[in-house]
């Protein structure tokens, strides 16, 4: 991976396809789970509520005009006739918590009513942004699709719009945040330390081994996480320098 | 990563103080994940603040764990905290009278 650098049409850096194919799969997991944990089935198409499946569906006596009987209503079914929209489910992995945290430490009253009021929202822009992620770094795939290897015999740049930067960079977050509950990184130091670990491995050129037992996957998923802080990184600097209104450094550095 | 400068606690109390009307504040509280820059970028895009004060707030979050990044009513308060989780903050919000709010 290389740093991101500011071009005309956007954002660049220079991906391995392995770490294309790997973000993109994260990013699109970390989505399923947040759609499950959030409960966002509950209210499909974009977070309009729909009609929610009832167990039983023939049981149930039509209201009038089509509407269901008071005791078979649904928060989904209330907040679609009413507009107010309700909590599709209130998340128990501690990862999609952190992701949907509560709004108040120590006032349930708040918390609750503020996940009432914002978490199908939130959630569901988390999901759009981390599927848009995944889109954006899948490999061109099919007969149409160009050659994978540029005209260089290297892998195309990815490319980020400078309009869709924000979200690109939300949905790193995400994806870092995700694997950091995973990898029970709980302090700045743990942090640090699996950092400076991956990169001295990398430095001593040793390879990231296919996970197939636990000590192995969780060296796996630490280079998937410093990967992506690389890549979030380096995408801060330069969109901090636009956005002070000046020059992007001609020399981007990894930063530290 | 960004530097900053050393008056960060009277700074905030000063911020606070010029809120007196606002009843409820946002808290961006520290986390081991988030990168200071993407930090500072969040305080100079989403509020508008300037380098120096969206870095000051960013130590002081890496620093005491904590910081008031906005005041006013609650409804606004939702408003921020909302746009925090959304850019992967972790925010409340509270009474800016309650234990902690400073």
């Amino acid at each position: 991976m290389t740093p991101f650098r500011a071009m005309r049409r956007g954002y660049e850096a220079r991906f391995e396809p392995v770490e294309r194919v790997v973000l993109a799969r994260v990013a699109r997991d970390v989505a399923d789970m947040l759609r499950e944990e959030a409960g966002l089935d509950l209210f499909p198409d974009d977070g309009v509520p729909g009609l929610s499946t009832h167990p039983g569906p023939g049981k149930g006596q039509a209201w009038a005009n089509g509407l269901l009987a008071p005791d078979e209503l649904t928060d989904a079914d209330l907040a679609r006739l009413t507009g107010v929209t309700g909590v599709g489910r209130i998340p128990t992995d501690p990862a999609a918590r952190r992701l949907l945290p509560d709004a108040s430490k120590d006032d349930a009253d708040v918390a609750d009513e503020f996940r009432r009021l914002t978490q199908n929202d939130v959630a569901q822009a988390k999901v759009d942004r981390l599927e848009a992620f995944a889109a954006l770094l899948d490999l061109p795939t099919g007969e149409d699709a160009p050659s994978p290897l540029g005209r260089h015999g290297a892998p195309p740049p990815v490319r980020v719009p400078r309009e869709d930067a924000e979200q690109f960079a939300g949905a790193l977050t995400d994806v870092r945040l995700v694997i950091a509950e995973r990898l029970g990184l709980k302090s700045d130091e743990q942090v640090m330390q699996l950092t400076d670990e991956i990169m001295w491995d990398r430095q001593a050129g040793r390879e990231i081994p296919v996970a197939t037992d636990g000590r192995a996957a969780r060296r796996f998923w630490s280079g998937v996480f410093v990967a992506a802080g690389y890549a979030q990184e380096t995408l801060m600097d330069v969109m901090l320098s636009e956005l002070r209104g000046r020059r992007p450094p001609g020399a981007p550095t990894g930063s530290g | 990563m960004g530097s900053a400068g050393t008056a960060v606690e009277e700074d905030t109390e000063t911020d606070i103080a010029s809120g007196v009307a606002d009843p409820w504040v946002t808290i961006v509280w520290n986390d081991p994940v988030n990168l200071m820059s993407y930090v500072t970028y969040v305080f100079e895009s989403y509020f508008g603040y300037s380098r120096v004060k969206a870095e000051r707030l960013m130590t002081q979050v890496h620093k005491n764990g904590r910081a008031v990044v906005s005041s006013g009513g609650r409804e606004r308060m939702e408003v921020d905290v909302q746009a925090m989780h959304g850019f992967g903050l972790w925010a409340t919000l509270q009474e800016s009278g309650a234990r902690g709010a400073a």
